[in-house]
């Protein structure tokens, strides 16, 4: 059964905005602490948010970013509108990346995005189809052992 | 738990409760209630902005003071560097450090070693480090409680490696124990500061194992004492001051910001000060946004502990002296070269313990009770005028939308809010008509 959501949070992010890249994460990071969360939790929080933005800025032209708080777990959820994923289980694999050696001078992109999410969520997700966008799931429980 | 020890008293009567004290702290950890200035222990950081604001003289560092140095047998001066770089023209180095003899040490300590200790020690402890990026230095305590307070992600980046100051103090207490067969805890370690926080970093570390120090004076309170001194002592050409303070120019680049740079000159090195830049830096390795540099060098006040709240001098014309001063010397001595040689290997540099975030107030009750109170927070927040004026003793509207939520203040504290200017409101309003 899913247990009451205590806080709902939906966030826009902009493709090519590579200036405010970083400020959903920031804002997630800036909740959790104002709430008192563990600090591990709120790390990991912030590198799932950061790095699902960063696709977005790389990739897509816009996404939503829906964070969800309740008491067992946290869940964010990103759903853009990008060209999408042909090969998921490639995109997974650490190092692949298409980015431009531009955004890699910018420290953007080194093939560590999604498969690092993957390593930081008890739960993941992740569905693509392309043309159409992507939606990516990840939950990090609270009480983690 | 305990109350926090912190660097400085706000004294309540001499208080106006003017408000400058809370619009520039920058950890939002003062509030003005009933016309006078508190602090949150645990959200201050020391920075010490707070009692340069501060016209009526309300608050005060606490440092020792000379006469607590009488319960020891053996009093060593451990100057910060930047002492050396406070005083007129004339006033040579051997002057400052006959004065320090003058007012009652017993020795003068040139950490030169331990500065270019620690350096190789950093430089070592980044190439092996496999954890998250930049490492963030430890030598200003301020920065230090503000990763504790505000970034408490990143205390895993603050190096485990004691600031030289630290290693000087003990190995002053090994070294004249030793000589003088005086036990350790009857030879005071003294260090001159430029700051107050140095001073906490002593009472209270904040990696919570005891200080090798024993405590500080700050550089304005031996001023004067080491001007006089020098003035007696140009009086008397026939009698020049004996001690030799300062060997090479290692330990005033430390000062100068080029000191780690030249050791960790094929690393990716930051060096950053004044608070306002160092939280923009901080912002951007929390957003991931830094991920290339390895190591952060950050002091609070602008231009390092040059501008330190308790130096004396114009923090550009300290700059300048200690430049002259620095090219005149040799860059590196043999003493100093050898004594490194000879202690790094054996050196204990760790913290001890590590460093741990500091939880801050108004994180009580379970988990849906602090989300409510955020959220109410959030909804309190519409309700007020977003000015930022400061009237109702909070430093923002935000901060005042968080003290309404834990119950730390009234809305009707805030001016817009209060109950004259509700009641004046209803008493304009027109009448409905019938
Ligand atoms: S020392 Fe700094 S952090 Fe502490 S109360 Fe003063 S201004 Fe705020
Ligand atoms: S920069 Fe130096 S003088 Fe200023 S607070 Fe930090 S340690 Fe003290």
């Amino acid at each position: 059964m899913e247990s009451d959501v205590l806080l709902r949070k939906t966030f826009e992010v902009h493709g090519l905005d590579f200036d405010k890249a970083g400020e959903t994460s920031a804002e997630v990071k800036a909740i959790l602490s104002d709430i008192g969360m563990d600090p591990d939790i709120i790390l990991r929080a912030g590198v799932v948010t950061f790095e699902a933005e960063m696709n977005v800025v790389m990739y897509a032209a816009r996404a939503t970013v829906i964070f969800t708080l309740t008491e067992e777990d946290l869940s964010i959820e990103v759903v853009d509108d990008g060209p999408g994923i042909p090969d998921i289980e490639l995109a997974l694999q650490e190092g692949y990346s298409t980015a431009s050696d531009e955004m890699r001078e910018m420290g953007f992109g080194y093939g560590m995005g999604l498969p690092n999410i993957k390593k930081t969520s008890d739960r993941f997700e992740l569905g693509s189809e392309v043309g159409k966008g992507t939606r990516l799931l990840s939950v990090i429980h609270l009480n983690a052992k | 738990m305990s109350a926090l020890a912190h660097g400085f008293r706000i004294d309540e009567e001499k208080c106006q409760g003017c408000l400058a004290c809370m619009r520039v702290c920058p950890t939002h950890a003062i509030r003005v209630r009933q016309g006078r200035a508190r602090y949150t222990p645990e959200r201050c950081i020391d920075c010490g902005v707070c009692l340069s604001s501060c016209q009526w003289g309300a608050i005060a560092p606490t440092t020792s003071s000379v006469k607590d140095l009488c319960g020891f047998k053996f009093r060593v001066a451990i100057p910060s560097p930047v002492l050396f770089g406070q005083f007129p023209a004339g006033i040579s180095p051997a002057h400052i450090s006959q004065g320090l003899l003058m007012l009652g040490f017993d020795a003068v300590w040139d950490f030169a070693v331990e500065i270019s200790l620690v350096d190789r020690a950093i430089k070592e402890y980044l190439e092996n480090w496999k954890g998250p990026l930049p490492l963030i230095s430890v030598a200003c305590p301020v920065v230090v409680r503000l990763v504790q307070v505000a970034y408490p992600r990143m205390v895993d980046q603050l190096i485990c490696i004691q600031p030289p100051r630290e290693i000087a103090g003990r190995e002053a207490k090994r070294r004249y124990s030793g000589e003088l067969g005086i036990p350790r805890d009857q030879i005071a370690a003294i260090h001159i500061t430029p700051c107050q926080a140095k001073t906490i970093s002593i009472l209270e570390p904040a990696e919570r194992v005891e200080s090798n120090l024993d405590g500080t004076l700050g550089i304005s309170e031996v001023y004067n004492a080491i001007v006089a001194s020098a003035n007696t002592m140009k009086a008397e050409p026939e009698k020049p001051p004996k001690a030799v303070p300062i060997r090479s120019a290692a330990l005033l680049r430390s000062c100068l910001g080029d000191g780690l740079s030249q050791v960790l000159a094929h690393h990716r090195y930051l060096h950053v000060t004044g608070i306002s830049n160092i939280t923009q830096v901080f912002d951007d390795i929390e957003k991931g946004r830094l991920r290339n540099v390895e190591f952060v060098e950050a002091h609070s006040c602008w231009s390092g502990c040059a501008g330190g709240n308790l130096t004396v001098a114009n923090v550009y014309v300290t700059l300048s002296k200690m430049q002259s001063l620095l090219d005149r010397l040799p860059d590196m001595d043999r003493e100093t070269l050898a004594e490194v040689e000879r202690r790094y290997s054996t050196e204990d540099f760790g913290l001890g313990r590590p460093i741990l975030p500091r939880p801050a107030r108004g994180h009580s009750g379970n988990l849906s009770e602090r989300v409510r109170a955020v959220r109410e927070a959030e909804a309190l927040l519409t309700k007020l005028p977003g000015l930022d004026c400061g009237l109702c003793g909070a430093p923002t509207c935000k901060e005042m939308a968080k003290d309404v939520s834990i119950g730390d203040a009234l809305l009707s504290e805030c001016i817009y809010h209060s109950n004259d200017l509700q009641r004046s409101r209803e008493s304009k309003r027109i009448p409905k008509e019938k």
